[in-house]
């Protein structure tokens, strides 16, 4: 028979749980009403940017005369010889399984690449990600703590900037992003964008459905004003990544702050029942005890 | 007069979006005035000042640190990096006016760009 004293102490220390995980479910809540206003806010930004770059690129397909835009940022790469590949994950557990989404992704890519005879060189954002791929004893070029709780334009262009740097210098020959995004209160999506070379079939470029009047572009020199505005996109995906993650991290933690409040409840159920049934029957042999001594007597 | 559409959008989301009579940028080719009806353009901007000419006849300044811009004929799209507006009334202009300052000292144009654009904010302070 379990012991009275066990059980109750059980449920103090699972009641002791819950209020815990209860705290950190409405403080993600919290945080995540704020993380979740930056990202929508910083949305905006992302897309007329992005809608800059397709016009500009469109204008530049028209104007060249066959084969697409002939400009490094733009120009796939056939046989890509070095990836850099880049990954944003959170500082902080008790989330779920959303670091472990992104781990997995990165790790699959990588095997990918190297499949088919790719290098790849491994940039990590994000304590829990870092700390993974370096237990595997997979290397890592830059490891970067305390960028994704606090997403920072400054520290996150430098780090996007180096590996501009390299790819312009021709040492690699594409950049990809993984984070995990924010999709609701109650869902995050893995995904995976190519940042360099610019993805030009992604950029949906229209043919000239409402150009009515020629563009001007000043600088005349079509590369210069392409080249800033494709680093700025590049620069400002990175930045999105990173507030895009940070919503999603909390909406991952505060669901499993959820799940972990309802289990410990249930949990607190059971143990409760199995007490009543325990007292139930302590009493029972005392009853019978009394009685048999009683009959004895007679 | 004909007005016309202007947004200006920061990171940190959009600040200004109204109709406008004319708005006067800071392009990195020189500064230049956008009314209603002007050819597409795209361009980059300077570090500087934007004068805005509001519809209801206010002249509103905004300073910025650099980006680019979208003129099409009915609208116009400001995409900055940073901005600070430079009106209201005198106790939160003093304020405004600082962090201009600061906005504009941090943004990577050249320093003629700079000053000339700090010189331009230190004159809305003296008005």
């Amino acid at each position: 028979m379990a012991n009275l004293k066990d059980i109750k102490r059980q449920i103090a220390s699972v009641k002791g749980t819950q209020k815990t995980t209860r705290a950190m479910k409405l403080v993600s809540s919290a945080k995540l009403k704020r993380a979740e206003e930056v990202a929508k806010r910083s949305k905006v930004y992302a897309q007329k940017l992005t809608e800059l770059l397709t016009e500009i690129a469109q204008k530049m397909q028209e104007s060249s005369s066959d084969n697409g835009i002939d400009n490094i940022f733009m120009r796939e790469n056939k046989n890509p010889k070095k990836v850099d590949i880049v990954f944003v994950t959170s500082d902080k557990g008790l989330c779920g399984g959303f670091n472990h989404q992104t781990i997995k992704r990165a790790s699959s890519l990588i095997e990918e690449f190297k499949s088919s005879d790719i290098e790849v060189r491994l940039s990590g954002v994000g304590k829990k990600g870092v700390s993974f791929f370096k237990y595997n004893k997979v290397e890592m070029i830059n490891q970067i703590d305390d960028l994704s709780s606090k997403p920072d334009y400054e520290r996150s262009t430098e780090l996007i900037d180096s590996l501009v740097a390299d790819y312009v210098a021709g040492e690699t020959d594409k950049i990809i992003l993984i984070h995990n995004g924010y999709v609701s209160m109650i869902a995050q999506r893995v995904s995976e964008q190519q940042l360099l070379p610019v993805d030009v079939s992604k950029l949906k470029l229209t043919n000239s459905v409402h150009m009515d009047s020629e563009i001007e572009v000043e600088p005349d020199d079509d590369d210069t004003l392409l080249d800033a505005l494709v680093k700025r996109y590049v620069e400002y995906s990175m930045y999105y990544a990173l507030l895009d993650s940070l919503a999603a991290e909390h909406s991952a933690r505060m669901q499993a702050m959820d799940a972990a409040t309802n289990n410990a409840g249930d949990m607190v159920k059971k143990l409760s029942v199995k007490y009543n049934k325990a007292r139930q029957e302590a009493i029972t042999t005392e009853l019978i005890e009394i009685i048999s001594g009683m009959e004895s007597l007679k | 007069m004909e007005l016309m559409k202007l947004e200006i959008i920061t990171p940190n989301g959009v600040i200004f979006d109204d109709e406008v009579k004319q708005v006067t940028l800071p392009g990195s080719e020189g500064e230049f005035g956008v009314l209603s009806g002007h050819a597409t353009l795209i361009t980059i901007l300077d570090a500087g000042v934007l004068v805005i000419d509001s519809k209801k006849g206010k002249e509103l300044q905004v300073a910025i640190n650099g980006g680019y811009v979208k003129v099409e004929e009915k609208k116009t799209l400001c995409m900055v990096d940073g901005a600070v507006c430079l009106s209201g009334d005198d106790t939160n202009l003093a304020k405004a006016l600082a962090d201009a300052k600061e906005l504009l000292e941090k943004s990577q144009s050249r320093s003629t760009t700079i000053a000339a654009a700090i010189s331009k904010v230190e004159q809305i302070n003296k008005r």
